[in-house]
């Protein structure tokens, strides 16, 4: 069996021709069928995945970044519930697969449970499994239901299942094509037993988890038959065709509506792997003729020795999360949807690597493309009746943390924790500002965790659970600012006394998401961690000792130990019991519009309530405001804001002045090392893979 | 036929028969509406540390690093509004992000497919 190339695998998320059932299924709907048969798909999915997060024991499951989803018998996306919208888009290539190459054998029967994980075949990375079910009514394949989510681990070099060192897909773990694990509604024990011992460090979690996939999938299943049962099966792949019909339509008739031309937007990211280094992580060029959209990555940075790569599909899967997010957000979650883009990503960059490179971190090196997206589009409809679509971009930070061990309850586990993910801040948008701490930009259906439930869980203490301030760009609009806790080891059992701790993020010298519309990106995030911390001792002795505030924390002496500052992506390493392992950060979302123009009132709102630094409020937004007296001084607010504006010309310089200075300039040559050649990102040596 | 103007970006209005871009807050000119905007505005390179201060000692300060990024700001040079930002390594080449095919919006102007509602682009059947 081949493996599918990228064209392949884009082709396959394109939607199929209908067939001769689908069109005399749409014969048999009656007015209001459609509308109600819709309903019906969303109720369906909406309980299945109620069953999904109720049934996992992860942390992302737990906290909802999970996905259900609906295709036909072909294979198309119809309906999701979802969720992690990159996950919903992407399944229909590993369909498409099964029944290419495995409807004769092992052949495609009722009861099936498959399961893939691997990029390679249409996965985002590996520790994202999917679970797909055949449905059958009266023995004849009318559709396919999906559940997938991240599970805990994979038997990498590293815990958690996003190995930050791996240089090559053989360091992975279990990378899993396209494969029966059950039959007759049955997981099957030696499959168990597999994902068993590749889950070594967390066999609990990722069994439970593999188990949820497989329940919430079937959930689909049942209520889907009871459809046929009750509406005829002619009527519900007609319903499907018509779902299908219905969303291409909209989407087409939106792209159209939108001015023709060329959009283009740029993304860097600092790290790939535990190397720093420069990347242009995206380099696109968004080209809208007519209904369609071309999507363009040339110049992107070329493929390098580490995880951070993504297979084609997994861009498509991001650029998924923004649109349904936000450009379609009323549309359904379908194939049909995207049937008006094309996608063109150059063999060799880090966005469509070769079949061996390690992608276990494809979501960390498509923030490129997550955040290049948002600008884009943002230039293409502001000018349209959908300008209210446009935001800046969110944070796309993905400040994955894991931590692994043995708990206080002595279990193995391995899990990337979802606060830090799930609490990013929302960008800024065209009459607001971004969310504090709204969510997750792969899952906006995630959310915060229990502090109470990680602790129970975890070995660990959560001694602050707050937004930080500053943490967003500055604008107009500021984008919402994220969370920061800190994680203590604490009552890690006597027989393995210790917590491992790693990173999966980067922005700690640069940020991906760029500002929109004069406004700023977020700040940078560093790595912080405290050994041997005298925290939990003070607090236990001497709790007034102690301010719980992060700004107060980071102080000088505020806290005793050993202090650790590093990249913020941090390679596997133990911490005892009492050290702080991380400050866990969540990043802010990007600014929207010139500081100069925000409510001096929301500005002072925002300080009384710690998103923004009076500094800040002074210095950006110069805004005169007295935290004493509670009051703004508008007349001298209007003075300070004219004397910027005036300072601002003073000190700039003509387009060409500038560019004959700044053409001049250019990086260390010590950080270029996985950019390619400067500054056109062209390849610059060969990548060889073991 | 009256003036055709849309509002491409919260400061940026594109006159579609002038072929010209304008400050939407002063209606400065900026310049060739079929060129990048930007070379008609003023330019400031900045050290990102000025927006982003530093907060703590070491190598990882909450700061970008003015090595790998500054901060380059697009003002109109009629009213100081900051009309773009882009945060790019030293020396990279700055971004040309709008290129309206401007001929085919004329046209689609012209036919009546789109007509301008409160300086917006809208198809004709939603006016």
């Amino acid at each position: 069996m081949p493996i599918p190339s990228p064209d392949e695998k884009l082709a396959w998320i394109r939607l199929e021709p209908p067939t001769e059932e689908e069109l005399r299924g749409l014969e048999l709907l009656r007015p209001g069928d459609y509308e109600i048969g819709f309903q019906r798909t969303n109720d369906i999915l909406d309980e299945a995945l109620e069953v999904f997060q109720r049934s996992c024991r992860s942390s992302m499951g737990i906290a909802g970044d999970v996905m259900v989803a609906l295709f036909t018998a072909q294979g198309d996306l119809v309906n999701a519930a979802a969720g992690t919208y990159l996950h919903a888009i992407i399944q229909p290539i590993i369909v498409k697969y099964i029944r290419k190459y495995y409807s004769e054998n092992p052949g495609i029967a009722e009861g099936d449970v498959w399961c893939a994980n691997d990029a390679l075949y249409g996965g985002i990375h590996n520790p994202d499994v999917v679970c797909l079910v055949p449905i059958f009514y009266n023995g004849e394949l009318i559709a396919w239901a999906g559940a997938a989510n991240h599970t805990t681990e994979t038997g990498a070099i590293e815990p958690g299942g996003m190995p930050v060192s791996a240089t090559a897909r053989f360091q992975e773990g279990l990378n899993l094509p396209p494969a029966k694990i059950g039959e007759k509604g049955q997981l099957r024990n030696d499959w168990l037993e597999l994902f068993g011992a590749f889950g070594i460090r967390a066999p609990q979690m990722v069994i439970t988890d593999l188990k949820a996939r497989a329940t919430a999938a079937d959930r689909v299943r049942i209520r889907l038959v009871e459809l046929a049962e009750r509406e005829g099966k002619d009527w519900v792949v007609g319903l499907f065709r018509r779902m299908m019909n219905v969303a291409e339509e909209g989407a087409r008739k939106r792209v159209r509506s939108w001015p023709d031309g060329k959009y283009r937007a740029v993304a860097f990211s600092d790290a790939v792997g535990t190397t720093q280094g420069l990347v242009r992580s995206a380099y696109l060029t968004l080209v809208k003729d007519g209904e369609s959209l071309v999507f363009d990555f040339a110049g992107t940075s070329p493929e390098n020795l580490s995880s951070y790569h993504a297979h084609v599909q997994a861009v498509v899967g991001h650029i998924a999360n923004y649109v349904y997010s936000n450009v379609f957000y009323d549309l359904p979650i379908s194939s049909a949807t995207f049937a008006p883009m094309e996608f063109r990503i150059p063999r060799g960059t880090v966005l469509n690597p070769d079949d061996r490179a390690a992608t276990s971190c494809s979501v960390m090196i498509a923030t490129g493309a997550m955040s290049a997206a948002p600008n884009a589009f943002a230039k293409m409809m502001f000018s349209t009746q959908d300008w209210r679509r446009v935001t800046a971009s969110a944070s796309n930070a993905g400040n994955a943390m894991i931590i692994a061990g043995l708990t206080q309850w002595g279990l193995p586990f391995a899990d990337m924790l979802a606060y830090s993910i799930n609490t990013e801040g929302q960008g800024g948008r065209t009459t607001l500002k971004g969310m504090d701490s709204f969510g997750f930009p792969w899952c906006p259906f995630g959310r915060a965790p229990d502090v109470e439930l990680m602790e129970n869980e975890f070995p660990m203490l959560i001694p602050i659970s707050q937004h930080w301030p500053d943490s967003c760009g500055h604008g107009k609009y500021r984008g919402g600012v994220g969370t920061v806790q800190v994680w203590v080891a604490h009552q890690a059992p006597a027989v393995f006394p210790m917590v491992f701790f790693a990173a999966i993020a980067d922005n700690s010298k640069i940020q991906t998401p760029q500002g929109l519309f004069g406004g700023y990106a977020p700040c940078t995030v560093p790595g912080m961690a405290v050994r041997d911390a005298d925290l939990v001792r003070r607090l236990k002795e001497d709790s007034g000792s102690v301010t719980l505030n992060f700004g107060e924390l980071i102080k000088k002496g505020a806290i005793n130990g050993v202090w650790e500052n590093e990249f913020m992506g941090r390679a596997v390493r133990p911490y005892n019991n009492g050290d702080i392992m991380t400050f866990g950060f969540s990043a802010g979302g990007a600014g929207y519009g010139d500081p100069l123009e925000a409510d001096p009132e929301a500005v002072a709102e925002d300080v009384r309530n710690r998103a923004l630094s009076l500094s800040a409020a002074n210095l950006i937004y110069r805004v005169a405001y007295d935290p004493e007296t509670d009051v703004v001084d508008h007349v001298e607010t209007d003075r300070l804001r004219t004397e910027e504006r005036k300072q601002r010309l003073d000190l700039g310089k003509s387009f060409k002045k500038f560019t004959a200075e700044w053409s001049e300039l250019r990086p260390p040559d010590a950080i270029l090392a996985v950019y390619g050649e400067w500054p056109s990102a062209a390849p610059a040596q060969p990548v060889m893979r073991m | 036929m009256g003036e055709r103007k849309i509002r491409v970006t919260e400061y940026l209005d594109l006159d579609v028969d002038a072929e010209a871009w304008l400050c939407h807050v002063c209606g400065h000119r900026l310049g060739d509406g079929r060129t990048n905007y930007k070379e008609g505005c003023s330019v400031r390179a900045r050290d990102p540390r000025e927006i982003h201060p530093p907060r703590i000692e070491g190598e990882f300060t909450f700061a970008p690093d003015p090595n790998w990024v500054r901060v380059l700001e697009f003002h109109c040079p009629g009213c100081g509004t900051q009309v773009e930002t882009e945060y790019l390594p030293p020396g990279h080449p700055v971004t040309h992000d709008i290129e309206i095919d401007i001929d085919r919006l004329r046209g689609r102007l012209d036919s009546g497919e789109l007509i301008i509602l409160d300086g917006r682009l809208a198809v004709r059947e939603e006016a």
